[in-house]
């Protein structure tokens, strides 16, 4: 084919054209004060919880991206999105731990928040929640959704009783065989494989530990039924009667099914554990401003607007998954949910299971540990 | 004029050029760079340290390269002899009905893989569709039919098959009938005729197919997790798993490229050997 002078303008300037429009592109996203991005768990970013934010502020642009595991988010900014973000909401070690000493996050001004901390659920309240402080006392992060994370069992199969009282030895018995399955959650695997093996993952774990860590880990995947990172395709197993139990689970992964009038699905927090005679683990979501270095207001704003009783509510029982909100110590928030939805996220047993359950916090030998991990997922 | 023309060929070929640096080369030099980094950083300012490929052979992880390269050659070699009879009608013996087909493989491609994939789980799982109606009708169990490694294969020509067919059926085209036609009046066998002319006719296009099936296949992910239930560790999911969970892009990067230069190599090699002006009908 030859090629034409004019040709060759033609598609010069044709060029060009879309390169001019770059800058006008840019234009449109200038005013940081008409617009918010939130990088979170599911659940903020549904209708139920942003249509009344937008409605509120009918000039902003307003958007949520769900993430799919606590590291992926914070790697997004890592990655140089802390320009993009404006609110990240992950669970609660990595604000104290990383997000701040990395620079990744701003401090929330005190006098505005501290006093939500008062209408929270008494775990959270007295004294305020210590995992939302950094180390000097600056508040990094206003906790909402939480839940007590251990495993799953079906209850017509395996009855609460002995599943609270086996703890995690239920799955080194050699009679769960092919009956369980493991939900590949891997940040939440190692802890719990740690505890299993009677080991505290919060302290660092080496030599003879080590070796017990590797034991435990081949065995649970040697004997586990089907792996999955799907909680949906965890709960089907567990409700066709595929396995019985699922190891990393809780009424984050429990409750939708419970809710679809599953209750024999049920999360289970162990009687006893190696770490101050507890065993079962909890997670907290922190949501923290981005240090974006263009901040957008309504980052603070979005953060006392989902204080609000009716919008505690949503994020509770957004779609996804359900989940108990700290602010459930206030009445007004804990008059929204109906006896249905109390059962889903198992309310009747939460107090004893908080009280049984360690806070999730960094692992410190989280490398080695991950190392002797996917070893053992390969097999 | 001869060249006046190749340096407006050469101008013209500047902005592609740059789309194709900034889209491809960077992405893959900052992943080649990462894997040359000290293990756990985040930024690629440290003095290069070749532990990340260390790591990938010590801890093993040639294991779930093996089973991908594996399950993507047995997936390409199934996708073959199905996608074959298929692309032989419709290149040569369905004519209208061509257009149905292509529109009934095309369509699947609109839903999501994962939402096909979990269609599969649905049908395959304990008290799912096949498992329920054989229970209903004769009193039979349907155990073992997902998680474990024939699943996952099942999966993969499940979905490739519409890159495997096209191409093929393209190669098909361009075996003239009049060769098919002559070795036949020459008392060839309908087994002849189809390795001695079908075949090296439409190399271009089984070679073509075979690539795109096998790259894709090779770095799949969905299948294993839905299907397999993780029975077999692709690589793909190692490489994720040490970007997010692993919190070690250095490993990542080097599990990446490891995969991208077997891969890389097979590709070139593939199509080193085929002209693809003849086969997109360019030819002169």
């Amino acid at each position: 084919m030859r090629l034409t002078r004019r040709q060759f303008t033609v598609g010069t300037a044709s060029g060009a054209g879309l390169l001019a429009l770059g800058p006008m592109g840019r234009l449109a996203h200038a005013a940081r004060n008409d617009e918010l991005n939130i990088l979170c768990w599911e659940g903020y970013n549904t209708d139920q919880v942003l249509g009344p934010f937008r409605s509120d502020h009918p000039g902003a642009r307003v958007r949520a991206e769900s993430g799919t595991s606590d590291p992926d988010m914070i790697n997004k900014l890592r990655a140089g999105e802390v320009r993009v973000w404006d609110l990240i909401n992950v669970n609660q070690p990595w604000a104290r731990d990383q997000l701040y000493p990395e620079g990744l996050i701003r401090p929330l001004d005190k006098e505005r928040f501290m006093p939500y901390f008062d209408n929270m659920l008494p775990e959270f309240s007295n004294p305020p929640y210590p995992l939302s402080f950094a180390e000097n006392g600056d508040l990094l992060g206003m906790p909402q959704r939480y839940g007590p994370f251990s495993f799953v069992v079906n209850t017509d199969r395996i009855s609460r009783e002995t599943a609270e009282n086996e703890g995690w030895n239920l799955f080194l018995d050699p009679a769960m065989q092919g009956r369980y399955g493991v939900l590949t959650y891997q940040n939440w695997n190692i802890i719990h494989m740690c505890l299993t093996a009677g080991l505290d993952p919060f302290a660092p774990v080496a030599g003879a530990d080590m070796e017990q860590f590797e034991k435990v880990a081949g065995q649970i995947f040697g004997n586990a039924r089907l792996l999955a990172g799907d909680l949906v395709q965890m709960n089907l197993a567990l409700i066709n009667g595929e396995i019985d139990a699922y190891f990393t689970g809780g009424t984050y992964t429990a409750s939708p099914a419970r809710l679809d009038g599953a209750t024999n699905i049920r999360a289970i927090t162990p009687q006893s554990g190696p770490v101050d005679g507890k065993g079962g683990v909890v997670w907290v979501e922190l949501t923290s401003v981005v240090n974006n270095p263009d901040p957008s207001s309504l980052a603070p704003e979005f953060l006392e607007f989902v204080q609000r009783p009716d919008i505690c509510h949503a994020v509770a029982f957004s779609e996804g998954t359900y989940n108990p909100v700290a602010q459930m110590g206030d009445d007004a928030v804990m008059a929204r949910f109906s006896a249905r939805e109390l059962d889903a996220i198992q309310y009747d047993s939460l107090d004893e299971e908080m009280s049984r359950s360690l806070d999730y916090q960094v692992v410190p030998s989280y490398n080695e540990l991950n190392t002797a991990y996917s070893a053992a997922k390969r097999g | 004029m001869d060249s006046l023309n190749r340096r407006m060929g050469a101008l013209s070929a500047i902005p592609m050029g740059v789309v194709l640096l900034l889209a491809f080369i960077f992405p893959l030099g900052v992943v080649a760079g990462f894997s040359i980094m000290p293990p756990n950083v985040f930024d690629l300012g440290h003095l290069p340290d070749f532990s990340a490929y260390g790591q990938v052979i010590e801890q093993g992880y040639w294991t779930s390269l093996a089973w991908s390269l594996g399950l993507a050659a047995a997936s390409t070699l199934l996708l073959f002899i199905i996608c074959w009879p298929l692309a032989f009608g419709m290149a040569k013996v369905f004519n209208r009905f061509t257009l149905v087909m292509v529109l009934a493989v095309v369509i699947t491609l609109f839903v999501s893989e994962n939402i096909r994939l979990f269609g599969w789980v649905l049908t395959l799982m304990k008290g799912g569709l096949i498992d329920g109606y054989l229970k209903a009708w004769f009193g039979l169990e349907l155990s073992g039919a997902l998680y474990n490694a024939p699943v996952i294969v099942l999966g993969l020509v499940y979905v490739y098959l519409p890159f495997m067919l096209f191409p093929l059926a393209q190669g098909i085209a361009m075996v003239p009938d009049d060769a098919r036609q002559a070795a036949m009046d020459l008392g060839a066998s309908r087994w002849r005729v189809f390795i001695e002319i079908d075949l090296p006719l439409a190399s271009p296009g089984i070679l073509v197919g075979s690539l795109i099936s096998f790259v894709l296949a090779a770095g799949a992910l969905a299948e294993s997790k839905l299907l397999g239930g993780q029975e077999v560790i692709v690589i793909a999911d190692d490489i994720e798993s040490a970007f997010s969970y692993g919190q070690n892009w250095p490993l990542g990067s080097a599990l990446a490229m490891v995969l991208i230069l077997i891969v890389g190599a097979l590709a070139i090699f593939g199509l080193s050997r085929i002209d693809l002006d003849r086969i997109m009908g360019r030819a002169g």
